[in-house]
């Protein structure tokens, strides 16, 4: 098939007298689809943007599938994106062209043995691949003119030629084939209260008020480590504790629900994680709810959302995942984020494919069972529904220009919203499965993927569990790298969503002022780290190098630099009446909605939470810098964009303070001695040692849980360890977006439909970061 | 803490934003902040330590398969040489472009390019083998500037210069060489297999028998700790330990 | 017979657009016997203006290179470049015309839900009947049909545009479209009314609604007011931002326009710049003193009629620029709250406007002024 399309398109600019004119106006306006399917599409969008602008080829960025004639494919096709991409294209009027950029577009990339990614490959027919993850926005130009090249001159040609030079041939004594690093234990032990001295008064005092409230209905409460709590019940009484603890103490929202999976032991553990923002002395404090099941095929549970709302998107989750049904939650009937089709995919027996390290004749692209259908039906009982009621329903994305890589259905009457149902997914790609078949250091650059705008507080929250289970002490000069980095990638999120907002609400020239500051800390970041948008920078016990004296005076510039852009910027979007017109009031959500659905980060701070983590659990020198924590009472739209916006006025600040320091340390250590073992002399640098100093990293024992403040909220990673295999036994991620998801919900309910992309872009919200 | 409270604008106040705002457009469309590097005829300076495309020296290989371990994409596999030794190949459609590899190759058997910008027609073509990834391949080029992005304590400065940038970074050596040699913790479970004796590259390791007891020996002078002996102990009794 | 002819020769040679400078040329060229009725049939100022300018050939320029400038400008506003490598040295100068030979080239869709043939119909429809508006539209002292009714002709032609937009998205039978076109729908209605009276006021001022013998006065200095409802008027009635609310692009995918492909999209598109030139068009006719200028000695006594245009054309490019140039300041308002901008303040507005125009009469024949 895929040859004859591609022959078919390339024939009809061929042919006819008008050839010549035919190929030089189709090679002069490439028209790409606006098809974000995952991040490749951040730097798809810095090839368009004032850095690059994509827009001197020819190549517009157009929205409207009908009107385009170029696909630029962007990163990860998922099972429930494959429709899409099909649809998309078949729309397209002929001849059109495909490209694809990004790893997973081609041979998977990171996600190579993820149970939900397809080859678009297989989908439609591709032009030219382009290899990177993400690609920088050079490569994808670098494709835009191999298309051109293709259409003009017929020249469908690979860009780079290798030179091949004979290997060594003399025999020596030649080498065997190593077996797999990988050590899975055949029967872990798995326990998530695994109890832990610490030096943490408030907690003797907290259990024994625990005990004496939840007299008989517990089994036991443990201190796993500080700030975290295990109470272990029966399935009955879960609830029932629960109550006590939200009624008694304020516990007033879960931070992750999780199921565990020990096939060994046919049970199930299920795991909720609450913490409390009324009680400020419970703030940090993570109380993990556990108890044990029967595995089976479709165990019973009662849903926890009466009490606790804000669980009601991970219920649904870990009931795709698990096939556990809460009962009482109303999302049991469907799945959500994953494709109708797929079998509960994170119980152990559902086996990936394995690393093969060796280069033989097994096939290249093995077979990826396509959904069945290619189409993408309508859901007509709803629309069905809606009319009977007078209602109408829309539906947003995959591919629309205002949807992101997801779907929202809307249901409107006249022009007001009365239900919204987010359909997510698209770009789910199983991290949290294939991160149970890697090593713990190969996990590091995997987490980045689900938000590389976010990229170094991605890593830094992963790091923080290893961290935290090894009891590792960071150096001095680590930290402040760390605190800069993750103060330069929240700028840098806070940019890319203003540019993303500044696009739902129709202005342009926002996007490319917030897109061309992106540029310069993209700069900064290239030159510490070598990437531009995925640096894996930041290790178990530090970080991979020293950052070196004149990067970090550009970076330290940056901060005083930002500003006459940043003027601009401020005159034109935020302080525009038009701009304020359009957010203030509108999807207000209050503190009581903000803490019952969940919500994190500076959208909870609108709305009058005072939460943020870099306070209430300081890590790294988040404690020796001179901030505030910014609230707002708000609530709206433009009360988040702004809260936002000061917060990053003091994140400029913070990385000054961070690099002046940084400017008077002397060089030293960046890695920690305990985690290198042997290889102590690698600690200002890892090159070289990176394998044999983490290849066999095993993590002791239980379950470490670390929460960081990334830039759009609290970031929660929980590993369970058996102690034995150098792997996880399971690694749950809760990442910011998935949380704020309910909340676009909720506060787009009642508002007028245009609302909707204003809401959404308040909100900052990163599809690959929720969806994982 | 910070409260963060917006108030609304007044006539007065509108006006105003409106004017600021028509004048940022007014003067941009005059003196405008370009930021934009033309890329095919531009090309943007790129750090030394910038992550592109690998290449590869054999002569450096000690065969210890790390790359292909630590490698988050599976992106490398080994192949057999004409010589009976392992080497790396590169599946670009897989990498991540992370260079734990390089970061994990002892030796700097493996180093960086500059390269980056490279559109393939075909899947197939972007699994590299060893034999490519000697010398350094040739890119299609359409660049006669180059673009240095500099942040001064002002602005984005963009300085351009009339030169073709150099994609191939000269090697650097690891910073840090720690040597280590391989050692034995525990002889006596030993079951003479000689399986480190044959996978060592450099003879360091010799066997000798007596009294009917199999000893094996390492010359800490003669081992160039590669760790292979480690990774094929068929007791695991073998260490990689400081010299 | 003959004396048909003859009339209609005389009629024609009595109203021949004058450009001294190429008289020589062409009084050498009346020798060649129907090259002569040629270039005077051309020249015939109807003609004129209904075939080169401001008719058919001057809107063909301006769609081929009018959207051009408002990209390259948009762009260097927002830090960029624009469109430039199709021919570097011209800055992309001709990127449109790619665009639209693609646009030719590329297949039309008609998606199996439309309703065919007024999907197809009401594309080239609606193109047709942007340029009605032309016929009665002086640039200078060139007009196709003048008429005493000519500014109300105008206007009733100018609010058929909306019918086929409304069309354009009935015929679709998409949801987005749909959406698009109620909208549409919704925004004529806010702004037609202030837009009308805000003409009115001009129409009252000026004492005739012949856009001929309306005086060479910058009504902008008249009566500002009018011309502020005018131009917000425009914009509303073009779909420029900050009101191009049916075609939002990220609420609504582009409305009326989303399952448009290949020609029947490019007619569409240029459609857009057709209205908003006409708007201009009249805008310059009415608020900036039409083709009148500063008197450069030497030059428009050689150039004559084409003097006029030339001052026309200039001033139709800067009107269209900056309303083209919106798009790079504002956001978008929301559709309820362009209709109250609508029915609130641009009536009020547009009602002051025509208060003061009816003071400013008043004053004028009182002789106060
Ligand atoms: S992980 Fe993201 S950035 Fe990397 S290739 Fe895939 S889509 Fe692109
Ligand atoms: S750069 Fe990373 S993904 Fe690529 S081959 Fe090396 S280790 Fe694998």
């Amino acid at each position: 098939m895929e040859k004859e399309e591609q022959d078919r398109n390339m024939h009809i600019l061929r042919t006819g007298v008008l050839s010549p004119v035919k190929r030089w106006s189709a090679k002069w306006s490439l028209w790409p689809c606006h098809f974000v399917t995952s991040c490749c599409g951040v730097e798809l969008a810095h090839a368009f943007a004032s850095g690059f602008d994509g827009e001197r080829l020819g190549t517009l960025n157009m929205g409207i599938s009908r009107q385009a004639n170029f696909i630029i494919v962007e990163g990860t096709i998922t099972r429930k994106m494959a429709r899409a991409l099909r649809i998309v294209w078949e729309q397209m009027p002929d001849p059109k062209f495909v490209n694809v950029i990004g790893a997973c577009g081609q041979r998977g990339g990171i996600f190579w043995n993820s149970y939900n990614i397809t080859r678009p490959s297989e989908i439609v027919p591709v032009d030219f691949f382009i290899p990177g993850c993400p690609v920088t926005p050079e490569s994808l130009l670098r494709g835009v003119r191999a298309v051109q090249d293709k259409i003009a001159l017929g020249k469908d040609e690979t860009t780079i030629k290798f030179k091949k030079v004979a290997l060594p041939s003399e025999v020596g004594p030649g080498s065997t084939i190593p077996t797999s690093p990988k050590r899975f234990a055949p029967t872990p032990l798995v326990k998530v209260d695994i109890p832990r001295e610490v030096d943490w008064a408030f907690g003797s005092t907290t259990v024994n008020n625990l005990k004496s409230q939840l007299e008989g209905l517990y089994k036991s409460i443990t201190i796993t480590d500080k700030n975290r709590i295990a109470i272990k019940t029966a399935p009955d009484n879960l609830m029932e504790v629960a109550r006590k603890l939200s009624d008694n103490m304020g516990i007033d929202h879960t931070k992750s629900v999780n199921v565990i999976d020990v096939p060994h032991e046919q049970k199930f553990i299920l795991e909720y994680m609450a913490s409390s923002y009324s009680n400020s002395d419970l703030m940090p404090v993570i109380i993990t709810l556990f108890t044990d099941i029967e595995r089976k095929a479709e165990p019973e549970f009662p849903s926890i959302t009466p009490l606790w709302d804000s669980a009601d998107y991970s219920e649904r989750e870990m009931h795709d995942f698990f096939g556990v049904k809460y009962e009482g939650n109303a999302g049991m009937n469907a799945k959500f984020l994953l494709a109708p089709e797929t079998q509960t995919p994170l119980r152990k027996d559902f086996k990936i494919a394995e690393e093969n390290y060796v280069f033989d004749d097994s096939p290249l692209n093995p077979k990826i069972d396509l959904p069945s259908s290619l189409e993408m039906p309508a859901p007509t009982d709803l629309y069905d529904e809606a009319e009977a009621s007078d209602e109408f329903i829309i539906l947003v994305g995959p591919h629309h220009t205002g949807s992101g890589h997801l779907r929202w259905i809307l249901r409107v009457k006249g022009d007001i919203i009365v239900d919204v149902t987010p359909d997510p997914g698209y770009v789910h790609r199983s991290m949290e499965k294939i991160a149970e078949n890697r090593l713990y250091i190969q996990n590091v650059p995997l987490f980045e993927r689900a938000n590389i705008s976010d990229p170094f507080n991605m890593n830094l929250g992963y790091v923080h569990a290893i961290e935290k289970a090894l009891s590792i002490e960071v150096p001095e000069r680590a930290k402040y790298i760390r605190t800069m980095l993750a103060e330069l990638s929240r700028i840098g999120a806070f940019f890319y969503d203003s540019g993303i907002f500044s696009l739902f609400t129709g202005h342009s020239t926002g996007f490319m002022y917030v897109w061309a500051i992106r540029e310069m800390i993209l700069e900064a970041t290239v030159r510490m780290t070598g990437s531009r948008c995925t640096p894996s920078f930041i290790i178990p016990g530090g970080v991979r190098r020293d950052i070196s004296k004149d990067v970090l005076e550009m970076t330290g510039n940056f901060t005083s630099a930002v500003n006459k852009r940043l003027k601009k910027f401020e005159d034109i979007f935020i302080n525009n009446p038009v701009f304020i017109a359009r957010t203030k009031g509108v999807g207000v959500v209050t503190k009581q909605e903000a803490i019952k659905y969940g919500l994190v980060g500076p959208f909870l701070r609108a709305s009058g939470v005072d939460y943020d983590i870099r306070k209430v659990e300081p890590y790294e020198v988040y404690d020796q810098l001179n901030w505030e924590v910014t609230t707002g009472d708000a609530g709206d739209c433009l009360g988040r964009y702004m809260g936002r916006y000061e917060e990053i006025k003091q994140s400029l600040s913070l990385l000054k303070q961070t690099v002046d320091a940084l400017k008077r340390m002397p060089r030293g250590d960046v890695i920690s001695e305990e985690v290198l073992g042997d290889y102590k002399e690698a600690s200002e640098d890892i090159k070289g040692h990176l394998y044999h100093a983490y290849g066999n990293l095993v993590l002791p024992k239980g379950e470490w849980t670390s929460v960081v403040e990334s830039a759009r909220g609290t970031l929660l990673y929980s590993i369970i360890s058996d102690g034995d295999s150098n792997v996880p036994h399971r690694v749950r991620i809760v990442t910011p977006c998935w949380m704020n998801l309910r909340g676009i919900v909720e506060a787009s309910k009642g508002e007028r439909v245009a609302d909707f992309w204003t809401i959404y872009g308040s909100f900052g919200y990163f599809p690959p970061e929720a969806d994982r | 803490m910070k409260k963060v409270t917006v108030q609304d604008q007044g006539v007065v106040e509108k006006a105003k934003c409106h004017a600021a705002a028509i004048g940022v457009a007014m003067k941009e469309s005059v003196y405008p902040l370009t930021a934009t590097v033309q890329y095919p005829r531009q090309r943007k300076k790129m750090p030394d330590n910038f992550r592109g495309y690998i290449l590869f020296d054999p002569d450096k290989c000690i065969n210890c398969w790390e790359c292909a371990f630590v490698c988050p994409a599976n992106a490398i596999r080994m192949k057999e040489a004409p010589n009976k030794k392992y080497y790396p190949t590169i599946d670009y459609g897989k990498c991540i472009f992370c260079h734990f590899c390089i970061d994990s190759c002892t030796d700097g058997a493996l180093r960086t390019t500059k390269i980056h910008d490279v559109a393939y027609k075909d899947m197939d073509e972007m699994v590299t083998l060893t034999e490519e990834m000697i010398e350094p391949p040739e890119i299609v080029r359409e660049d006669t500037k180059l673009v240095e992005y500099l942040i001064d304590d002002k602005d984005l400065q963009m300085k351009k210069t009339r030169e073709v940038d150099n994609l191939f970074v000269d090697e650097v050596p690891p910073s840090v060489e720690i040597p280590v040699v391989s050692q034995c913790i525990d002889g006596a479970s030993c079951i003479g297999c000689h399986v480190c004796e044959y996978v060592c590259g450099s003879g360091a390791i010799s066997s000798s028998i007596a009294n009917g007891v199999m000893n094996m020996a390492i010359d800490t002078d003669m081992c160039t700790g590669c760790g292979l002996c480690v990774k094929e102990c068929t007791m695991q009794i073998l260490k990689l330990v400081r010299k | 017979m003959q004396e048909v002819i003859n009339e209609l020769l005389e009629t024609m040679m009595s109203n021949q657009v004058s450009v001294p400078v190429i008289q020589p040329v062409i009084d050498m060229a009346a020798q060649i016997p129907m090259m002569g009725l040629g270039i005077s049939f051309i020249l015939w100022t109807p003609i004129f203006a209904l075939l080169i300018c401001p008719g058919l050939s001057t809107l063909g320029i301006f769609l081929l290179f009018f959207p051009w400038i408002e990209r390259k400008l948009c762009a260097r506003i927002q830090w960029r470049v624009g469109p430039r490598e199709i021919v570097p040295w011209l800055g992309g100068l001709i990127q449109l015309l790619a665009d639209t030979l693609r646009f030719l080239f590329q297949e039309v869709i008609v998606h199996k839900d439309a309703h065919r043939p007024y999907f197809l119909q009401f594309a080239f429809l609606s193109f047709a009947a942007a340029l009605l508006p032309l016929l009665f539209i002086n640039a200078g002292d060139v007009i196709a049909i003048a008429s005493p009714y000519g500014i109300q002709l105008l206007l009733a032609l100018v609010c058929l545009f909306p019918l086929f937009i409304l069309g354009l998205g009935w015929a679709s039978n998409s949801r987005f479209a749909f959406i698009g076109s109620v909208r549409e729908a919704f925004m004529y209605f806010a702004y037609e009314i202030p837009f009308i009276i805000a003409v009115l006021a001009m129409v009252i001022l000026f004492g005739t609604s012949n856009p001929i013998l309306i005086p060479d006065k910058w009504g902008i200095i008249l009566n500002p007011i009018a011309a502020f409802t005018f131009f917000v008027g425009a914009a509303m009635a073009t779909s420029r931002m900050p009101f191009e609310i049916p075609e939002a692009d990220q609420e609504v995918a582009a409305g009326p326009h989303v399952e448009y492909s290949g020609i029947a999209f490019g007619l569409i598109y240029v459609m857009c710049y057709e209205k908003a030139y006409i708007l201009s068009t009249l805008m310059v006719v009415l608020f900036l003193g039409g083709g009148s200028g500063p008197d450069i000695p030497g030059l428009t006594v050689h150039l004559g009629d084409l003097m006029g245009i030339v001052w026309f054309l200039l001033k139709v490019i800067i009107v269209m620029t900056t309303m083209f140039v919106l798009r790079t300041i504002y956001p978008r308002y929301r559709l309820d709250q362009g209709l109250t901008i609508g029915w609130g303040a641009m009536i009020a507005i547009s009602l002051v406007a025509l208060a003061w125009s009816i003071v400013f009469v008043f004053m004028q024949q009182g002789g106060v002024l």
